[in-house]
């Protein structure tokens, strides 16, 4: 497996690489590559969806969104500490997925983009609606509390600290995602992208495969979503927003769809593209609608998928 | 006529012609959908834009009815070339394709934000008539739009089902590998099919304009309601489209008397959920999706 | 439960679509061990047929019994666990994977358990593997076997569909038009493999081609507008008038 191989390598490097960075970068490109990270693990979680099972959802600022407000209302309301709360994140997003899962994965492609959106949308009023929970799109704000590792607490609010602490989670998804695609659910997830109804002819209940990819991608989003609160010491309705829910397939389509890091790639081009261009350009948006556009006519592998497909 | 029932009454009247206007939009992505395959995220923004360009004509023509006239003309001149030049391309790839389209949505919400500007604005009723039924008091102008958008309707069913253009593009609907083997032109049927719906979405914008407020972002609702509509009616089937619309607007309509709109909109939302569970491809959806 | 000596026995299935009949009423049983050819006309139902027995469509009307099981209008993957496989008329493999791993998805179904699902390895040691690897070697396809399948030529994409409906461990094979497409080089491949499949499973295989009807099967049913119309060993059905008028002419040869 060659191209297995590629995607190993360039994860690890980049692992390392992310590792060595934390001590040498300065503060503001350390806090946005504490973001970075933070996408990519979203960005992870959406492609079991999108790359390897070919579910194109356009609804998970759901999980994002639902990971944040789960991470922060547990500590808002029930002290909860850093771990747990993290903890309740990711299981809001297990919850979701499998309560709107079933009604979902056995739809047809055009169906399945759509309900997830309309899904996400609704929720997205929702959270916009019930100001006295949620704190409308103004949002809530929280004091971070501390890491707990038993033999010493750590600040999130030390930079460092937060930004090790993210690139554990990173690390910790990657291996565990990694494990688990290479296992034979993974073969399962491709051959089901490849040919579902070969799949079932197999024996294979796709729908309920479907679904699992589908959990897994929730409960990954809503850790990102999670982390993201806590990073920013704030989540807001927006985050259920539209936009959250483009952003982790046009990482997918740039970084490598199936690939499970190349989405990586995908994030670190937009997030520096939005770092930078925001600044000077109100309308930024409208570029990034351009550059939608570019980056589909140019390819649909993505980059890590286009250099992967030259090592043969 | 009792108190309650009058307010029933009025709120089913607006739910209704609000069905219309909604079931212009929902009709245009269905017919989309149908012949091309496409799931268009800017659709809700095609109705802004129609909305917004009445904003600007208004003044420069001095005449509502002018407007809405010149609306289907300049949306044709750039849906055309959008169809045929951006998302062509990406024929064959639903997915790729309907990313584009959320491409699209993005670059006319921000158009519009940079020239119309952020703050929601109205265009005043064009007609100032009261209308009285039933010892009701209802603007003239919704009844007004009301038979304008039943008139565009039965234009397209015409169109659709009495044309022979109409039959070919019913035929794409069909089968267009087929249809294409019959020496249909393809190509002429995917850029006509795209300028009609998207000028029926425009020009729900248009009819709307005087309704509810013109703003940059007043795609996005109204997309997530056609959306919901088309899943109810099912994708590619017209008849259910207009059904779904009619029915779920009235509904939400009446709702809204007793629940607050936002659970008004999440009572339409189950409604979605329910019907999928019993049959999801939509009450009359018969194509692939 | 119909027990009647059958393996795979249908009785008086239907499909409607609408108004229009596909199939009309279609009876008939096999046995073990036996390789029973459809044949027909195009549109005369054949692939319907098989759509409906192997659960892709619910009959409108009718039964279909597997191993005395009544299997009628469950879903395929579940026909797929009672040991029934099917080839598809267009090439229906996996491409972005390996013939190993095409093969080894469908090993792997049969054995699958809820621990090993997300953490084994799924790799080219244990028996799942040594399975996949006898059924490649079964069909010749040892020299492609960590090949990507897109890369397969047409012929060889058509022993590999066999080779994945071969992984479930079928009792009952159904090949619909195996043949259909390739060169003459390859049919002799394909024609030599069915041949030796038959005798460790029963198969029921769609084809035109009636030299290789008359050679591989040992009964022959024929359908036309969804009607069978006449059933009986291959010289017998030669025999039959209306199948020859359907063949308009061809004649057709049992050796």
């Amino acid at each position: 497996m060659q191209r297995e191989r590629v995607y190993r390598y360039f994860a690890l490097g980049a692992l390392v690489l992310l590792a060595i960075l934390g001590t040498v970068l300065p503060s503001g490109a350390r806090s946005l590559m504490i973001q970075i990270m933070i996408f990519g693990i979203f960005a992870m979680g959406y492609d079991v969806c999108l790359g390897y099972t070919a579910q194109c959802s356009l609804g998970h600022s759901l999980f994002f969104g639902a990971g944040a407000y789960a991470c922060v209302l547990s500590v808002m309301h029930l002290k909860a500490g850093l771990l747990t709360a993290l903890a309740i994140s990711v299981g809001s997003g297990f919850v979701l997925a499998a309560v709107l899962g079933p009604i979902c994965v056995r739809l047809s492609e055009a169906y399945f983009v759509i309900v997830t959106a309309i899904i996400a949308a609704v929720f997205h009023l929702l959270a916009m609606d019930l100001i006295w929970l949620t704190g409308g799109d103004d949002g809530l704000c929280i004091s971070v509390p501390p890491l707990k590792l038993g033999f010493v607490d750590l600040s999130l609010y030390q930079p460092l600290t937060n930004y090790y602490f993210v690139l554990f989670f990173m690390a910790v998804t990657y291996f565990v995602l990694a494990r688990i695609l290479r296992a034979p659910l993974g073969k399962i997830f491709v051959a089901i992208r490849e040919n579902p109804k070969r799949a079932l002819f197999l024996g294979y209940n796709v729908t309920r495969y479907k679904l699992i990819a589908f959990i897994i991608s929730g409960m990954v989003g809503a850790l990102a979503g999670g982390l993201y609160a806590v990073t920013l010491r704030y989540c807001s309705a927006d985050y259920m927003g539209f936009y959250w829910s483009v952003l982790p397939v046009v990482w997918c389509l740039i970084g490598g769809q199936g690939t499970l890091v190349g989405s990586w790639l995908g994030v670190a081009l937009m997030s520096l593209f939005q770092y930078y261009v925001s600044a000077w350009f109100t309308y930024y948006l409208l570029l990034f609608g351009v550059l939608v556009l570019i980056i589909l006519s140019v390819s649909r592998k993505g980059i890590l998928g286009f250099i992967a497909s030259k090592v043969r | 006529m009792p108190e309650w029932a009058a307010t029933v009454l009025f709120l089913l009247m607006n739910g209704l012609i609000w069905g219309l206007i909604i079931a212009l939009i929902a009709l245009g992505l269905t017919l989309i959908f149908g012949v091309m395959g496409i799931v268009n995220m800017a659709h809700g923004d095609l109705y802004m834009v129609g909305a917004v360009l009445a904003f600007f004509l208004l003044p420069v023509t001095g005449s509502f009815w002018i407007a809405l006239a010149a609306v289907p003309i300049i949306t044709a001149v750039i849906a055309g070339p959008v169809e045929r030049f951006i998302l062509r391309p990406y024929e064959g790839h639903p997915a790729v394709t309907m990313i584009a389209t959320v491409g699209i949505s993005f670059i006319l919400q921000q158009i519009a934000l940079a020239t119309y500007g952020g703050i929601p604005k109205k265009i005043a009723d064009p007609v100032d008539f009261s209308f009285s039924l039933l010892g009701v008091s209802y603007p003239g102008y919704r009844l007004l739009v009301a038979g304008i958008a039943i008139l565009i309707i039965l234009g397209i069913y015409l169109f659709l089902y009495r044309t022979n253009y109409g039959i070919l593009i019913r035929a794409s609907i069909q089968d267009r590998q087929m249809a294409a083997a019959m020496g249909i032109n393809v190509s002429s049927v995917l850029v006509t099919t795209f300028i009609i719906g998207s000028v029926l979405a425009a020009v729900a914008g248009v009819l709307a304009a005087p309704i509810s407020q013109v703003f940059y972002l007043m795609g996005n609702d109204v997309g997530l309601l056609s959306f919901i509509v088309v899943i109810v009616g099912g994708l590619g089937s017209l008849g259910g489209t207009l059904i779904a619309a009619l029915a779920l607007c009235s509904l939400e309509g009446v709702l809204a008397s007793v629940l607050s709109p936002t659970q008004a909109k999440a009572a339409i939302f189950v409604v979605m959920i329910v019907v999928l569970m019993v049959r999801p491809r939509g009450l009359f959806g018969e194509r692939e999706g | 439960m119909a027990d009647s000596g059958y393996l795979l026995e249908l009785k008086d299935v239907s499909r409607y679509f609408g108004g229009l009949v596909a199939v009309d009423g279609v009876s008939y049983g096999v046995k073990k061990g036996e390789v029973r050819g459809i044949i027909g006309p195009n549109g005369a139902g054949k692939t319907t047929l098989f759509n409906v027995i192997t659960g892709e469509l619910k009959p409108t009307g009718g039964r279909i019994y597997l191993n005395g099981k009544d299997i009628t209008g469950l879903p395929p993957h579940i026909i797929c666990e009672e040991g029934m496989s099917r080839t598809f008329q267009l090439t229906f493999i996996f491409p972005e994977m390996t013939v190993f791993e095409c093969v080894w998805v469908g090993v792997y179904s049969r054995a699958r358990r809820p621990w090993n699902l997300f953490f084994s390895r799924a790799d080219r040691s244990g028996p799942i593997a040594e399975k996949a690897q006898q059924i490649i070697h079964t069909v010749g396809l040892e020299e492609k076997t960590h090949e990507m399948a897109s890369s397969l030529s047409y012929g060889d994409q058509k022993v590999l569909e066999i080779a994945m409906a071969l992984s479930t461990d079928p009792v009952i094979l159904l090949l619909d038009e195996p043949t259909q497409g390739v060169g003459p080089g390859e049919v002799d491949t394909i024609i030599n493999l069915v041949e030796r499949l038959s005798k460790e499973m029963s198969i029921v295989l769609i084809e035109h081609d009636m030299d290789i009807v008359a050679r591989l099967c040992h009964n022959v049913t024929v359908l036309s507008f969804g009607k069978m119309i006449a059933e009986g060993t291959c010289e017998a059905v030669s025999q039959n008038e209306e199948v020859q008028r359907i063949y308009l002419g061809e004649k057709i040869v049992c050796s």
